[in-house]
């Protein structure tokens, strides 16, 4: 059997750290998150010389190991629990080149800990552009390590990492500053009181209640001649502590790196100067921005088609060579059309992510912070909360735990109460359906009406949940200061490996996640729709037969008829029939009515729940998109999605709290149930007014 | 396939679908929480 060891990835932010882990373990990785609670954990194999599998564990980017958020916790109880179950065998360090002296903090903190250590040098290929010189050898001898100089982008230095890795053995495990020199009396007295224990391993744990607040001191206080110090005293310690590893660092770098400035290229502050510009750099966010929905829309269209006539024949042919009864029925009415109104999505869903990533992988996404954090201060937010609201146009849920490292409650508080507004991937079907039939195909200046149509509700998103912070800001009665402090990472060609990866990740994570209630709920549906109570239901053929006995209709036609009365007589119609009075205001019928009932499960249920809804009693082999289009409004003929009642329906779509797992996770982050309520009951009420009056004015 | 079969096939997938849902937004068991660095039960920490 081959042995598996485990490796820590650990590193600051932007150093690559994930290119490493996905260079080690290609798609060998899943993504889940850690125990109790919701930060994201990566985790891969990867195959090392030797017949030695390694289990690669990527932990969320830290400066250091003094913990200021639970991002930053998760690397350091990791590191201080041996008992662990991904306790590592040995901690790979990755660090830019760029960067490295401000990045060897968190690799001297680590080494600290007696736990073996590696470190990885990163972005090597930049190293000419940077006039930057390095003596590993020299490096390896002072930081007592072993060094693996590598690239990432070029594939270079990973067979040697994995080399490095499978001799973690012989890897030093010599700490690179003695503890007790921050403060020899200090760390004399907590040496005699636990003598058994490492001393900076005490330590950390004392100062991560200072930092954090989560460890419990307890344990360590009431022990005989040991009394721990005041919080300011530690963080006068801390202090102590970080300048004697900048000590340690300095004295390293000064030989073992040589940066000739004279050899350096810099494009990026001609870059910066131009895209974080206090007008071009709006000008230029908009015409990306622009770019990107006129893409989603003329890049996906041919996959979407061939998938909505797909689907539609996959259903057809199901219903023709099975036999007749309730399980075929179910089948080809009930999950194929609600599997179909997920799937069609995939191809914009994948393109959106797609320029997300590249956006993210290109340094760019850091300057939209930075330009965007001068709006958001005027409405009463953080520079930080620009990263949930854009995030948030994925999904909401990752978008309001990202919420976390606000400091202000008062400004998490209110970030966590608007993002919701951010149209997320969840509403981009029913956008793109309902676009797609009221909104005319033609173009101005090249772009069309369809894709303005969708960016314009992305920004009507982005704007209400702007203008909400503005107001929640004037009425929450809460004192709180905070600060913004954003790195900007060097601008980058972005990997494809890493942009596949994200890609393939997101557009899984939807379809698997989604899929999966898609498919229940459609399967609900197709029952409740085919099966009714009572008289008018279950004698559906003779009534309908009986009513145009006179009127001689073609068998099609009498099908159809009897197809029709028995589905408003199931038990769908019923319920539909009974919420119709609230929403024929809004210009809705019934069918649409039970859509956004059961599309409050997700947003994305609505097309698979209209899907499945027409297909039941049609025989007819047709698309989701026909089958809407072909849909006549009850009450004042003429087809059922109008102008107005679908810019009534997007605007619904806009505002409604149309998801239950936000509201679960609203409750789970303000421990509360009274935001989560106000939040459904105001923007649910937000939307059903919208909607009325777009639909009145319109009509 | 007779009309027994399919039944006990449809029927079968429904309460499938109900069982999901059920799990998935009314009733969710809950995780055993894991024992983290802190909790004073002896996780080498300290």
């Amino acid at each position: 059997m081959s042995k598996q060891i485990n490796v820590a990835l650990i590193g600051n932010p932007n150093t690559g750290k994930t290119s490493v882990f996905n260079a080690l373990t290609g798609l060998n990785q899943k993504v889940g998150n850690y125990p109790g609670i919701t930060v994201e954990k990566k985790q891969g194999i990867c195959k090392l010389p030797r017949g030695v599998k390694a289990h690669i564990i990527d932990l969320p980017g830290t400066y250091s190991l003094n913990a200021s958020s639970l991002d930053e916790n998760v690397v350091i109880e990791l590191l201080l629990n041996k008992n662990d179950k991904d306790f590592p065998d040995i901690a790979v360090v990755v660090t830019d080149v760029e960067n490295l002296k401000r990045n060897l903090l968190l690799f001297t903190q680590i080494k600290d800990l007696e736990i073996p250590t590696l470190l990885v040098i990163n972005m090597a290929d930049r190293m000419r552009y940077k006039g930057i010189s390095l003596d590993i050898n020299y490096l390896e001898d002072k930081l007592n390590t072993k060094i693996a100089l590598i690239s990432t982008r070029k594939n270079e230095g990973i067979d040697k990492l994995k080399q490095l890795i499978s001799n973690y053995k012989e890897v030093s495990v010599a700490p690179c500053i003695n503890t007790t020199q921050i403060d020899s009396v200090y760390f004399g007295n907590l040496k005699k009181a636990f003598p058994n224990q490492l001393l900076y391993k005490l330590w950390l744990v004392i100062t991560q209640d200072v930092n954090f607040g989560k460890t419990d001191r307890n344990k360590i206080d009431p022990v005989a001649n040991f009394k721990t110090k005041s919080k300011g005293d530690l963080k006068r310690l801390q202090q102590k502590e970080t300048i004697k590893r900048y000590q340690f660092i300095n004295n390293a770098l000064d030989k073992g790196q040589t940066i000739d400035l004279s050899q350096a290229k810099d494009l990026r502050i001609k870059l910066d100067r131009v895209l974080t510009h206090k007008v071009w750099g709006y000008v230029i966010f908009a015409v990306i921005l622009l770019t990107i929905f006129q893409a989603i829309y003329d890049w996906s269209s041919v996959p979407m088609d061939f998938i909505d006539s797909a689907f539609a024949s996959l259903s057809e042919w199901t219903k023709n060579q099975l036999p007749n009864g309730a399980f075929t029925s179910l089948l080809a009415e009930g999950i194929i059309p609600g599997l179909g109104g997920i799937v069609i999505f995939i191809p914009q869903i994948a393109f959106l992510f797609l320029f997300i990533a590249i956006l993210e992988e290109s340094g760019y996404m850091s300057r939209v912070v930075f330009l965007m954090d001068r709006i958001m201060r005027r409405f009463g937010l953080s520079g930080k909360s620009v990263v949930p609201l854009i995030s948030g146009t994925a999904c909401a849920i990752p978008a309001i735990m990202a919420t976390r490292n606000i400091e202000s409650w008062k400004e998490r508080l209110i970030t966590i109460l608007v993002t919701p507004f951010t149209t997320c991937a969840a509403r981009l079907p029913v956008y793109l359906i309902i676009i797609a039939l009221v909104i005319p195909e033609g173009r101005i200046l090249g772009l069309s009406y369809q894709a303005l149509t969708l960016m314009l509700l992305y920004l009507i998103g982005f704007g209400t949940a702007i203008v909400s912070a503005y107001i929640l800001n004037k009425i929450l009665k809460i004192k709180s200061k905070t600060f913004f402090v954003i790195e900007m990472p060097n601008y980058k060609l972005p990997l494809f490996k890493n942009v596949a990866i994200t890609v393939i990740e997101k557009t899984k994570s939807f379809v698997f996640g989604a899929g999966k209630i898609i498919l229940a709920i459609s399967i609900i549906l197709w029952f409740l729709a085919s099966y009714g109570p009572g008289k008018q239901f279950n004698d559906a053929e003779n009534i309908i037969k009986t009513e145009f006995a006179s009127k001689n209709l073609s068998s099609e036609n009498l099908q159809q008829k009897i197809a029709s009365h028995k589905l408003e007589h199931s038990f769908i119609g019923i319920a539909g029939h009974a919420i119709e009075p609230t929403i024929r205001p809004l210009g809705y019928d019934w069918k649409i009515g039970i859509a956004i009932v059961s599309s409050f499960a997700a947003r994305e249920v609505f097309v698979g729940t209209l899907a499945t809804i027409y297909s039941v009693g049609s025989d007819q082999e047709e698309t989701i998109k026909n089958r809407m289009a072909g849909e006549v409004n009850p009450i004042l003929g003429g087809p059922l999605f109008t102008f107005a009642s679908g810019i009534s329906l997007l605007l619904f779509y806009a505002f409604a709290m149309q998801c239950m797992s936000t509201l679960a996770i609203v409750k789970r982050e303000t421990n509360s149930w009274k935001w989560p309520i106000l939040q459904l009951v105001i923007m649910t009420a937000f939307a059903y007014i919208v909607a009325l009056i777009a639909f009145q004015v319109l009509k | 396939m007779n009309t027994v079969l399919q039944n006990i096939l449809a029927f079968t997938t429904l309460a499938l679908a109900l069982a999901f849902i059920v799990r998935k937004f009314i009733w969710k068991p809950k995780k055993k929480s894991t024992k983290a660095c802190g909790s004073g039960d002896g996780c080498g920490c300290h």
